[in-house]
């Protein structure tokens, strides 16, 4: 078991990859907004990569356990501490039953910390996930965000736990956390000629984009694009604003919706569909990046890539999440 | 001694919820960021008297910045 003592300001329980089968039926994937850091946790204490751990936002999450464990902080560095003690991040830890985990504000790199436990968070799978839709009210516990005076349940660890504790990631294995986020990205569905002028998809891969406060697991805002970004004059049967188009699907997750003039990226709990048009689509291997891009203070740039690239980067990633980058 | 009562998130400020001259106990709301859509409440780690506001509505924050100034 572990105690909430304090929710902080948004902690769920999330999964990899998410609840997925359901787009189709207006429901996103959910899943945690940085697989790869969740993927660190689970595999320094010993689960599969995909298996349900807390992922904090923004921060000051406090809570006891229950029961002896091993745990693993990863993502930002959050200052967390054991018992008043430093805890250190990105290798598993031994906790004892009475122990108190506790964390600060995010760090100077990163928005988001996981924190992995030892046979993972056991809460109900709905629909194939433990992940929380927070906009959906469904999955993870009780479909909301923890709050004090909340308990959940551990599940088993997958070996001894004296075997768990002080596992570390190889050098070089740690992804790099930056301000600046380069997210590799195939251009379409609504590009150049029919949407998108030229010039206006050359400033989408080459402009630096701040991210907007109002961003959140639905939606990450990014600046505005200017006029000449856009092809047509209006959107024709779609609508009077040029970026309008009759509603589709939207390839989420990581498809760059142009709303208005706002490009915005639908990631976790996204919408899956609307009336607006998609100018590229993150590959896959880089969305655990759009997580971490803290809102107000990071900016993101796109670089153009094939699908080869885009597929070879999920196929190594997927391997970094293995036994091998372990020390 | 005076102590600053800090931005917690980044973001906006929505909204500064003392005066200059209140009383402010420990645990207390003193301020409203505005980030990932949602209000976040910023409550003061100390007891004691605001005297100075630093920030107002829209006033752009990183984790740190100051919001207010209590003496305590």
């Amino acid at each position: 078991m572990l105690k909430i003592i304090n929710g902080g300001i948004e902690v769920l329980v999330e999964d990899w990859p998410g609840r997925l089968g359901y787009l189709g039926m207006g429901m996103s994937a959910s899943g945690a907004f940085d697989n790869l850091a969740l993927g660190f946790a689970n595999l320094l204490v010993g689960n599969s990569p995909g298996e349900a751990g807390l992922e904090i936002t923004g921060g000051f999450l406090e809570a006891q356990f229950a029961r002896d464990t091993v745990i693993a902080v990863t993502g930002t560095d959050m200052k967390p501490t054991l018992n008043g003690e430093s805890l250190p991040m990105w290798q598993s830890v031994a906790v004892n039953r009475g122990d108190t985990v506790k964390f600060g504000h995010i760090g100077e790199y990163g928005f988001r910390c996981y924190l992995g436990v030892a046979g993972g968070i056991d809460v109900p799978a709905y629909l194939g996930s433990k992940s929380t839709c927070i906009f959906g009210g469904y999955g993870g516990f009780e479909g909301r965000k923890l709050a004090a005076g909340d308990e959940l349940k551990l599940g088993a660890p997958r070996g001894a736990l004296q075997d768990l504790a002080g596992r570390r990631l190889k050098d070089g294995v740690r992804p790099d956390y930056q301000r600046q986020w380069q997210l590799r990205a195939i251009p379409g569905p609504n590009t150049s000629p029919d949407y998108v002028t030229e010039e206006g998809m050359d400033l989408l891969f080459s402009k630096s984009f701040k991210i907007n406060h109002n961003s959140n697991r639905s939606a990450y805002r990014l600046d505005p694009l200017p006029e000449s970004f856009f092809a047509r004059p209006d959107g024709g049967v779609g609508g009077s604003h040029p970026s309008n188009i009759l509603d589709h699907a939207y390839a989420i997750r990581g498809a760059l919706n142009i709303c208005g003039n706002t490009p915005i990226l639908l990631i976790a709990d996204g919408p899956t569909l609307g009336g607006y048009m998609c100018a590229l689509n993150v590959i896959n291997a880089d969305l655990w990046k759009i997580g971490q891009g803290t809102p107000g203070r990071d900016s993101i740039t796109f670089r153009m890539v094939g699908q080869q690239e885009a597929t070879e980067a999920r196929r190594a990633q997927k391997e970094l999440l293995s036994e091998a980058s372990l020390a | 001694m005076e102590k600053s009562v800090n931005a917690i998130m980044p973001g906006l400020t929505a909204r500064v919820v003392v005066n200059v001259g209140d009383r402010v106990e420990k645990g207390q709301e003193v301020a409203v960021i505005n980030c990932m859509k949602t209000e976040i409440p910023v409550n003061s780690e100390e007891a004691g008297v605001v005297k100075q506001v630093l920030v107002k509505e829209w006033d752009e924050l990183q984790v740190g910045d100051p919001m207010v100034i209590l003496e305590i």
